[in-house]
């Protein structure tokens, strides 16, 4: 418990600045929405002169740029991109840090197990991403109703929402396992952004052809205007998030009762 | 009751030497000293004890209980002070000894303070802005805090001025007083010496011999200074026990082990200007055992 706390106020800080960078995006994208809205005809012409290509690796679709759920879906490719930073950087600093700032020695010489700081700092990075996807949804679902100008679907902007904590605790696993898994981080920084915008590269990619190739990235297991049609997520997509955030939490809890602490 | 216990401790990193073979035990109440060059393997041999690595064969037992085994068990009523000490930097020195205190079941306050009144340490600091041996006191107070009933202190005086080296000694000496054992690894053999019951000594991954300070010192080994009246061969003193032998015109210098009147006879044999017999210190044994196993 002691550990956990400790984690908590170690990250206060940054989860409060990540919070409120992210409903600082938001807000300033949506807050562009009515005027995009009318004009919308006139976007709509400009935007269907760009070549399907990059259409569909913006995340543009066209025909509902218009409505605020479809610009709100088109504004969450780039939330999620961050969110998934923020919570690619808590993963991956979760346990480095205490290899960077060698207070590996400090901790690991008390009398607790390997798994009770492992689980201490894993909830504690998990703790902070839920807050942060609390703020944001409920900042963003006052937003919405504030710009919105048709009619939407209360359940579809919530799965789009909410899909934000889905994928960041895909990452937060991915950087759980880095964390313990790679001998030393000499940066947290360049590891969480190049694993981050590897996979947004590669869902951009893979986003305009084949089906499968949706599966090589997390970025793309949350299709939005899939869930804007069929409120509801698709499920295989979703075993698979579930299949990576057990096996890296798993596999990082293995290696880390195993690890070899190194001095400095 | 042995307190510590290590058997064929073996720890090799990929195909590097760790450490080798190593046995040795410690027992209850003592002052042990475990000393060797930088890099014979003292600070494996200590993580090894504590689990922050594994050993590849052998074992070491805490308490009577598997270091591997019963590694969280074992650590609360052992303190350990690392070589270099690093703790989280934003915090106040007061919260980093609360943080750690709470890791034991009980009320470490009133010892914190004492302790930091001894060492003069300022609790109120942020640890960013302590000096290095400020931190290494931030180090002792954490290791010590919790009384247990183990300290393991791996080169602790460094960046310690010699006053309070001198006290943190004091304060090692009462808390054994007390009952409390503690392995002292070091490489300066003079702190070794002033503080310690028996010494391991270390090298290249192997121990050498584990022996009472007392003995060590005293194993017969004494230092001859001959100053001849005239040059004398370098073989006229090249009798069984003599050893780190230098011959020059003017003065014989050799560490002497084993029956001294043979050694007596030899220089009473040949015209002497002046002589001196001296108990060499320990670095000088010290020295002798690496030359001898190099």
């Amino acid at each position: 418990m002691n550990v956990f706390l400790h984690e908590c106020r170690a990250y206060r800080k940054t989860t409060i600045i990540w919070t409120l960078s992210l409903v600082g995006i938001m807000v300033l994208f949506m807050s562009m929405f009515p005027t995009i809205a009318k004009d919308i005809e006139d976007y709509k012409k400009v935007l269907d002169g760009f070549p399907d290509a990059m259409k569909q690796a913006l995340g543009l679709q066209v025909d509902t740029f218009g409505s605020v759920l479809g610009f709100y879906s088109y504004v969450f490719v780039y939330i999620s991109l961050c969110g998934a930073i923020q919570a690619m950087n808590f993963g991956t600093a979760i346990v480095s840090k205490e290899v960077r700032e060698k207070t590996a020695d400090f901790l690991l010489t008390k009398p607790i197990t390997r798994n009770t700081i492992l689980t201490a700092k894993v909830l504690a990075a998990f703790t902070s991403i839920l807050f942060t996807s609390i703020v944001y949804l409920v900042a963003s679902w006052l937003m919405v109703a504030a710009v919105a100008t048709d009619e939407y679907s209360t359940k579809a902007f919530l799965l789009i929402s909410i899909s934000l904590f889905l994928l960041q605790v895909i990452f937060l696993a991915i950087g759980i396992f880095l964390s313990v898994y790679l001998p030393k981080i000499k940066s947290v920084l360049s590891v969480s952004l190049g694993t981050v915008f590897a996979f947004f590269i590669i869902g951009m990619l893979s986003s305009s052809s084949a089906e499968f190739k949706r599966y090589l990235s997390p970025f793309k297991y949350f299709d939005s205007y899939y869930m804007i049609e069929h409120t509801r997520y698709e499920g295989a997509f979703l075993l698979v998030g579930l299949g990576i955030v057990v096996v890296a939490i798993i596999a990082s809890y293995i290696y880390y009762t195993k690890k070899d602490i190194h001095s400095v | 009751m042995n307190v510590i216990e290590i058997q064929n401790l073996t720890k090799m990193y990929g195909k590097s030497r760790g450490i080798e073979d190593i046995s040795f035990h410690v027992e209850e109440g003592e002052i042990f000293g475990f000393i060797g060059p930088n890099g014979a393997g003292k600070s494996t041999t200590i993580r090894t004890m504590l689990s922050l690595i594994y050993p590849t064969s052998g074992s070491a037992k805490i308490f009577g209980k598997d270091t591997v085994q019963f590694s969280s068990e074992i650590k609360k009523e052992i303190g350990y002070l690392p070589s270099e000490v690093f703790y989280y930097d934003n915090m106040k020195v007061k919260d980093l000894l609360k943080y750690s205190a709470s890791f034991y079941k009980k009320d470490c306050s009133k010892r914190i303070k004492e302790l930091a009144e001894i060492m003069e340490l300022d609790l109120n600091r942020k640890i960013d802005d302590l000096s290095l041996g400020n931190k290494k006191k931030v180090g002792i107070v954490q290791g010590l805090l919790h009384e247990p009933k183990l300290v393991i202190l791996d080169e602790p005086t460094s960046g310690l001025d010699p006053l309070m080296q001198q006290r943190f000694f004091d304060l090692l000496e009462e808390e054994n007083k007390k009952g409390v054992t503690i392995l002292f690894s070091s490489h300066i053999l003079s702190e070794v010496q002033r503080l310690c019951d028996r010494v391991a000594i270390i090298k290249e991954g192997k121990i050498v011999t584990v022996e009472k300070i007392s003995t060590l010192k005293d194993n017969n080994f004494k230092r001859f200074v001959v100053e001849p009246l005239a040059p004398i061969e370098k073989s006229y003193f090249s009798i069984p026990g003599v050893s780190d032998l230098e011959v020059t015109d003017k003065k014989i210098s050799f560490l002497f082990k084993g029956n001294i009147n043979t050694v007596m006879e030899k220089v009473a044999g040949i015209e002497i200007t002046n002589l001196s017999v001296t108990e060499p210190d320990l670095e000088e044994i010290f020295m002798h055992y690496y030359e001898k196993e190099a």
